[in-house]
Formats: C-alpha cells, sequence, structure tokens
C-alpha cells in the first residue's frame, strides 16, 4: 500500500527513508526523491552511509526525475521532432505561448515553471508508457518534503499512486514554505498546508494510507504544545508529542524586551530568526529567514514576531496558512526554549530580563 | 536480447534491419555480402568503440554507404542544400533488467517503445562554415571530410553513454586476430577482466604493483647506487632507475592467460579461438548478453572444430545471444541450419520456418555443403558427379558457355535426399531445377510425392521409365548403341549397355569431352530448357 507519512518537526521524517532503504531487501530498487540540492546529498549520504549498494538505492532531485523519466524518454511523442536538451530554470514562456513554445524554450530546455505540466502531458502522450518503463526500473519511490509539491505535480503523483510502484511520501504539511510552482493554478485549492485535503482525497479514493507521526524527539513538550496551537484545531492535525530527553537551565517560552534582545541572543547563543528581511531592520542581529533554516535544530530561538503573529501571540487571532508555516518552522527549530522579541507581556509567556535570575525556569 | 537490429548508410548496408535469433544467429553469405560488417555494427553499437577505440576516433570516409556518398555528390551539383549522408546503426533490446530498463524510450527510427541503444554519425554543426568550404572547393576529390562529422552513442532515452552500460554484456571473438604485441588483444583483454570479480581484480592490481615496488628497492636499488656514483657529474638530481607504476604498467599488460605451459600468445590461433570461447563461457552471469564470433573454422582442424562447436552450443544455451559468421558448411549444418540469416546486401533470407526433422537431418549430415545450396541463386540438383557432367556438356550444346558463366550452380546431392534439398529450396525460394532417375517408379508419382515444394520456378524432371531407370540406359536410348559407343570411344567388342553402368563417371567424363554431337534425354533437355 501507499503511504503518506506526516511526521511533525523533529519527528526524524528523513531518517525514517534512511532506515527504510537500508534494510531493503538485495534485489530491491528504490528510488528517492528530494526537494533541494541540500536534502538530496544529505539523503544521499546518509543512505551510502548504512551501506547500502549505489546501485540499488538512487537519489534524485523532483525536477530531474520529471526530465528523466518522463519528459525525455517520450517527449516525441507529444511534440513530433522535439528533443529535450535540459532544464530552463528561470525561463518565462510568456503568458500566451501555446503548445511546445509554452513548455520549450528554443534551445529545447523545459521551462521550470511548467515542467510538472509538461511531464504530465508527455505521460498521457505515451499511454502508460512512461509508468510501465518506471515499474520496470524500480519497485519503490519516497517523495521526501512532499509537502513543497503542488498544481500538476500532484497529477503526476497521482499517476504513480495509481502504478504497481509503491509510493511513499513523507512530509509535513505545517511546513510547506517552498513551492514547485507557486503560479501553477492547477489543484489551486490543495496549495501549500492544503496539501493536507489532498491526502485525505486520496486516501479516499483508496490510493494511500496516511499516518500521522505526532511524536517529535527535538523540541520539549512546552514547545511541542505552542507549536501545535499555531494552527487551527480545526485542520485535523494530531496533537504533538515530545519524547526529548534531554534537560537544560533554561528552558521553555519567554518574552525579550527590545532593548534587551542582544543581549538575549548572546547569553544564550540563540538563533535569531525572523518572516523575511523587511522585519526588523532596526534590529543589529543576525537574523535568518524561517524559511532557510528548515531541517535545522538549535537549543534555542529568538523570533522577531510579524505584526500579525503579534496579534497571534498576544490576542489568539488565527495566522493564515503561510503565515502559520513559517511561524511554525521557526518555532520547532528549538530544543529548549522559544522567545519572541516583545515590549508587550504575553499571556503563557514568561518575561526574560537581565536584573532576574539569570537562568528563570518554567514549571521547575 | 538483441530483438533488432537497423542500419542505414552503414558501408554495405543503406537500409538494413534484421530481427535476430533469441539465442544463435549465423550469418552466411558471399564475400563481401557484409557478414563482418555486421557484427561490426553490433559491436559498435552496443560498445560505441570498433576493435576497442572509440568511434569519434576511428571515423573514416569508407564507414558512409559508397552509393549514399555517390548520390550525395551529384545531388549536391544541383541543389547544395541536399541533406549529407549520415550513419546510424540502431539495436532494439528487449529485457527486463531494470538497467536496461533505463534505456528504454522512443528515440529510435521506428519510434518503438524499447530499451535499445544507438550510434549515430552526422555532421557537427560547430563545423558548418568549415564543411560548406570543403564543398565549394572545386578540386575537392568527392570523399566526404569525416574531419567535420561527429559519432554520438546514445541509449533511446536519448541519454548520451560514456561507456558500455554493465548491463549490456559483450564478447568478440575474432580467430582472424593478428597477433597482437602487446600481449592480449582488446577483445580478450575485455573478456578477460569481465571474467574477474571487482575484488579479484583488485587483489591482482595491488600484487603485480607489490612485486614491481619489490624490484625497485631490492635489485634495481643496487644498481642505482652505481648509476648515481657516476652521474653526479653530469646532473644535478640524482639519476636512477625504478620500474614503471603508471598506468600503462597496470596488471592487464604485465599478466598474460596460459595455455599449458605456453603464453596466450604463443599458442596456435586455433587454440587462441578455443580458449576464447572458453572464456567467454565462463563470463560472470550478469555479463556477456551478446558474444560475436568471427569464422570459428579458421585454424582449426576438424576435431578441434566440432569440440569448438560443442561449446558454443552450450555458450548459446546460457541465455547468452550468438552472433557467428562463417564459411564453413560444417559449422552450419552443425548449429542448425534453421539460425541462419543469409546476407546479400540489404537483404536477408531466412530458414525460420524450416522443418525440424531437416535441421536435424543436417545436424547429422554436417559434411554436406549446404552453403553453397544456400548461395547460390540458381542451381541444378542432380544425383551424381556422372549427372552433373551431362547436364553440363547439353547446357554448352545448347548455350555455348557452361551453367557456371550464367550463375547456375550444379550440385552433386552425394546422398542428400530430393525432398530436404528441395525443402531448403524453397524455403529460400531458390531458382532451381531436379534431375531425378526414376528407378523404376513412374516419373508421375516421384513429382507428385515432391509437388509441395516445387512451383514455376521450382521444378524436378524425372527420365521417363520407357527409356530406362537411370541416366545411361536413356543416354543410349535416345543416342543408339551406335553412335553411343563412338562417343564413349569403345572398341567395337564393348557393350556400351553393360559398360556404362561400371564406369559412370568414367563415361560422363568421355560425353563430355567428345567431339560427336550428343542427343540428350528429354527430362534433361527440360532441365536445360528451364534456363532459357
Amino acid at each position: 500500500m501507499n503511504r503518506s507519512i506526516l511526521a511533525v518537526a523533529g519527528g526524524r521524517k528523513t531518517q525514517s527513508i534512511v532506515d527504510e532503504c537500508g534494510s531493503c531487501s538485495e534485489d530491491h530498487r528504490i528510488l528517492v526523491l528530494g526537494y533541494t540540492t541540500a536534502s538530496q546529498d544529505e539523503l544521499a549520504t546518509r543512505i551510502r552511509a548504512t551501506g547500502v549498494h549505489g546501485h540499488r538505492v538512487e537519489v534524485m532531485g523532483w525536477f530531474a526525475f520529471l526530465l528523466q523519466h518522463l519528459v525525455r524518454p517520450y517527449l516525441p511523442l507529444l511534440y513530433e521532432g522535439r528533443r529535450l536538451a535540459g532544464l530552463n530554470f528561470d525561463g518565462d514562456p510568456g503568458r500566451y505561448a501555446k503548445d511546445a513554445e509554452r513548455f520549450l524554450d528554443k534551445d529545447s530546455l523545459a521551462y521550470k515553471l511548467h515542467l510538472a505540466k509538461l511531464a504530465h502531458d508527455v505521460m498521457v502522450s505515451s499511454n502508460d508508457s512512461a509508468i510501465d518503463r518506471l515499474e520496470h526500473i524500480y519497485d519503490e519511490i519516497y517523495i521526501d518534503e512532499v509537502q513543497d509539491l503542488g498544481g500538476w505535480d500532484l497529477e503526476v503523483v497521482q499517476a504513480l499512486l495509481q502504478s504497481r510502484l509503491r509510493i511513499t511520501m513523507v512530509g509535513d504539511m505545517r511546513q510547506a514554505l517552498l513551492s514547485t510552482n507557486i503560479r501553477d493554478p492547477k489543484n489551486r485549492q490543495y496549495r501549500k498546508e492544503k496539501i493536507f485535503a489532498w491526502f485525505q482525497l486520496m486516501e479516499k479514493k483508496g490510493l494511500l494510507e496516511i499516518t500521522q507521526k505526532p511524536t517529535t524527539y527535538r523540541s520539549n513538550q512546552v514547545i511541542a504544545t505552542f507549536s501545535d496551537s499555531i494552527f487551527d484545531p480545526s485542520l485535523g492535525y494530531a496533537p504533538t508529542v515530545s519524547a526529548s530527553t534531554e534537560t537544560h537551565p533554561h528552558t521553555g517560552l519567554f518574552t525579550v524586551r527590545e532593548s534587551e534582545a542582544i543581549a538575549y541572543a548572546q547569553s544564550l547563543g540563540a538563533l535569531c530568526l525572523r518572516h523575511s528581511k523587511s522585519v526588523a531592520k532596526h534590529l543589529d542581529l543576525p537574523f535568518l529567514n524561517f524559511g532557510v533554516t528548515k531541517g535545522r535544530t538549535v537549543d534555542h530561538v529568538l523570533i522577531y514576531p510579524t505584526e500579525k503573529a503579534h496579534k497571534f501571540l498576544s490576542e489568539g487571532t488565527q495566522l493564515e496558512g503561510g503565515a502559520a508555516c513559517s511561524l511554525y518552522v521557526g518555532v520547532t527549530r528549538a530544543k529548549h526554549s522559544v522567545a519572541f522579541i516583545s515590549d508587550e507581556q504575553l499571556p503563557n509567556f514568561t518575561a526574560w530580563t537581565q536584573q532576574a535570575p539569570r537562568w528563570s525556569t518554567l514549571g521547575a | 536480447m538483441i530483438t533488432k537490429v537497423v542500419i542505414h548508410g552503414y558501408r554495405k548496408f543503406r537500409h538494413f534491419s534484421v530481427d535476430p535469433d533469441p539465442t544463435m544467429n549465423i550469418i552466411i553469405g558471399d564475400n563481401e555480402a557484409g557478414k563482418s560488417t555486421l557484427l561490426e555494427a553490433i559491436a559498435l553499437a552496443l560498445s560505441g568503440r570498433i576493435d576497442g577505440r572509440w568511434a569519434n576516433d576511428e571515423l573514416n570516409p569508407y564507414w558512409f554507404n559508397a552509393r549514399d556518398v555517390r548520390d550525395y555528390f551529384a545531388a549536391y551539383a544541383q541543389n547544395p542544400k541536399t541533406p549529407t549522408p549520415s550513419i546510424s546503426i540502431e539495436l532494439y533490446l528487449d529485457s527486463n533488467d531494470p538497467d536496461v530498463q533505463r534505456m528504454r524510450g522512443i528515440h529510435n527510427s521506428l519510434r518503438n517503445d524499447c530499451p535499445g541503444t544507438k550510434l549515430e554519425v552526422v555532421r557537427n554543426p560547430d563545423y558548418d562554415e568549415e564543411f560548406a568550404a570543403y564543398m565549394a572547393d572545386p578540386n575537392r576529390p568527392n570523399v566526404l571530410p569525416t574531419e567535420y562529422f561527429e559519432a554520438t552513442w546514445k541509449d533511446f532515452n536519448d541519454i548520451p553513454l560514456r561507456r558500455r552500460p554493465t548491463a549490456l554484456g559483450l564478447s568478440v571473438i575474432d580467430s582472424r586476430t593478428i597477433r597482437s604485441k602487446s600481449g592480449v588483444d582488446y577483445h580478450t583483454r575485455e573478456i578477460l577482466s569481465s571474467f574477474l570479480e571487482p575484488k579479484e581484480r583488485a587483489a591482482i592490481s595491488v600484487a603485480h604493483r607489490k612485486s614491481r615496488y619489490e624490484m625497485t628497492t631490492s635489485v634495481l636499488n643496487s644498481l642505482n647506487d652505481k648509476i648515481r656514483e657516476g652521474s653526479e657529474a653530469l646532473h644535478d638530481a640524482p639519476i636512477g632507475l625504478t620500474m614503471d607504476q603508471s598506468a600503462r604498467a597496470s596488471w592487464e599488460s604485465g599478466v598474460v592467460p596460459q595455455v599449458g605451459e605456453v603464453p596466450f600468445v604463443m599458442a596456435g590461433q586455433g587454440q587462441q579461438a578455443s580458449i576464447k570461447v572458453a572464456l567467454a563461457m565462463k563470463r560472470r552471469a550478469e555479463s556477456a548478453r551478446t558474444v560475436l564470433i568471427e569464422e570459428p573454422e579458421t585454424n582449426l582442424a576438424y576435431s578441434r572444430l566440432q569440440k569448438l562447436l560443442n561449446r558454443v552450443e552450450v555458450l548459446a544455451g546460457e541465455s547468452q545471444q550468438l552472433f557467428i559468421t562463417t564459411h564453413s558448411s560444417f559449422v552450419l549444418n552443425r548449429l542448425g541450419l534453421n539460425k541462419l540469416i543469409c546476407l546479400h546486401g540489404d537483404a536477408t533470407s531466412r530458414l525460420t520456418d524450416l522443418g525440424d526433422g531437416t535441421v536435424s537431418y543436417f545436424k547429422h549430415l554436417s559434411g554436406y555443403d549446404t552453403l553453397r545450396l544456400v548461395l547460390a541463386s540458381r542451381l541444378v540438383l542432380v544425383e551424381g558427379p556422372s549427372d552433373e557432367m551431362i547436364f553440363k556438356r547439353g547446357y554448352f550444346d545448347k548455350y555455348r558457355k557452361y551453367p557456371e558463366s550464367d550463375g547456375i550452380d550444379v550440385i552433386s546431392m552425394n546422398g542428400i535426399t530430393f525432398k530436404r534439398a528441395l525443402e531448403l529450396c524453397a524455403r529460400l525460394d531458390r531458382d532451381v531445377v531436379a534431375l531425378q532417375d526414376n528407378d523404376g517408379t513412374p516419373a508421375a508419382e516421384i513429382i507428385g510425392e515432391l509437388s509441395e515444394y516445387t512451383s514455376e520456378i521450382r521444378q524436378i524432371y524425372v527420365g521417363v521409365s520407357t527409356l530406362g531407370k537411370t541416366l545411361e540406359p536413356q543416354l543410349i536410348q535416345v543416342n543408339g548403341v551406335e553412335k553411343m559407343r563412338k562417343i564413349l570411344g569403345l572398341r567395337a567388342q564393348d557393350n556400351p549397355e553393360t559398360w556404362m553402368p561400371n564406369h559412370k563417371t568414367e563415361g560422363a567424363l568421355r560425353i563430355l569431352q567428345s567431339q560427336e554431337t550428343v542427343v540428350m534425354p528429354p527430362y534433361i533437355q527440360q532441365a536445360i530448357e528451364h534456363f532459357a
């Protein structure tokens, strides 16, 4: 059965793929699809480390997969006489480009922008040959960071789900920050965190089984519970359970006054985060945007909240999807403590001051 | 496994296509029919190499089909935009091996969805200007400048190949190879190295390197001391000798196979061929799926050839696909007539629907010259040498030349039944006449029995029983005893009726050389008329 494993931040998603690849049987052929180059490299290195022969487990990027296994072999069946030369990473054929011109530039490089649609069209033109070909090459396909797929990608995934290949998708809709193609109008209703609804639809069709893995091995329970509250309870995400056993003298949720932010960051070595460059320009701290810290683990984070995030923190106003995902990624980097820069006292947060006993603990 | 070979514009082949047998293919044909070229083409598309060298390094004007080139130069004079000749060799594969399936796609001339490899030689667009300048030169020869062409080697997924995919094994066994100075020729080295596990190869390599190093540190050390003393005055840095540790000194060139006590290269060529076949057989199971064997009969005595063919048969049974060229009827009969691919230019003929009985019949009569029968386009089947000579005489009297000069081959049956021979000819759709004695059976009965194989171009003529059971009485009947005695140059007391059956061949020879006019029995006359 195909699986959709949705795990929380710190849920060892990548590790679960590595473990399964490492213990697969000798004659099993596995393809692992990562989204970013960094995650592909990490997957490849960790899978090799388990001693699996490179022959049996292959790691590839999503775009490379679309190009090599779906577009290239059968492209002439859709566009007679055309051959694929490669990928046009940031080109745009324009809104009115039609037929082949919409998908391939003059050097026959495929526009990344419409690649999934092209892959889907070629797949349809090939009369299932493209899928049959894949079935002959691989037994199983893992798709990591599946929440980043959207639009026509989902149509391709659905075709894979309907094939004889065993598909395992691993991801976390709470961390849907990147997207393969933000301009793709297809499957608009399942964009980003709403991909959960698409998984539920596929499950209803009997194409896959959703498993939620609400255990985090990174954050403590206080942070985990707080991270859950970022999302509307009606979304139906299972509450996160912490399996972390590490302790630290500075643990919990804090507010830090702007004037003391630098002192806080320095004394704890906290990772400073913000939504984007436009936030907290006036503070001289080494801020990183939420998006780039995906996959990282630190002891403490210090976040400069956006106005909306502040409103959520102070009054409980739910954030919309994208903003909630960003904040969730930021919060869940931390093992021990999460602090927000705010001159205002926030409910359920401990105010941190330099005068106060240096290591205040919550509940201990 | 190769299911189809399609060749365009390569040497002999203008537009060639053949669907090989999954296990064994015996390729026959006249000289220059393209037998070796076909094997060469398969090796090229499978390995990107020819005799161990990359296609691009070996590219030369003679690779292009001569007629293509001639037509191009003629058409170019009229229209310089005429497309330049190109070469394409495609191998269509069938395999469920996942690694072979990676080579699947529709990038082939037939648009088939299957795995495959292709080697193409096309004009390199980087040299468009140079090419145009060359063609515009009024003094240029009508030869294609291959410097401006480029060989590309890809799979059917349109991905360039850089080395032979491990899933596609290839062994080339060519008994005609001239002894190479570098120890072992490329193909044998290929066979040898695929015979070894990677770990074993590494172990040999390490030991080899070590022994070379030891030589440097032991024997050469004292020698180097001596050299150093004398050379200090000549050069700043001391000069010394060391064993070559570069890639050139790899174990492959230093370690050679040995037969008994004799190094491989010193062994007889026939023996070398046997060894290569033996090595190809013992390759690791996952490699060597395609085995190309050139003329296994070369340099081999009968008994050795017999042994070699036994091995080849075993090889064919081990999920390997064999392609064998041969000039030997023995090889052909022995390995199975039904596996033959007869080449003539771009056309091929096969014997795939030949009855099992006939196949095994010729296997047991492996000495029979089947190849002659298969290669002849028009032929006359006669019972024995005397019939052959009489037919030739009659033919000469009628056309003032012998049948050979009209491309008609007269073949003695030598004990092969007319039925088997005619079945073969029918399958090959040959123009054939069979001449048979009635031996006491009514002619109509004999002809009726073989009607399955006869047609407009395939006729059987049998002597009518009223004129005698065999050729000799028939000749006497139509010429008269007196005349016959004269033709044969017999003494008056000799009776042709008793002399002839006892001196069949001698009599036929005398008739062939006789200055007298000879009347031919009606059935022989009919046969001669057949070729009018």
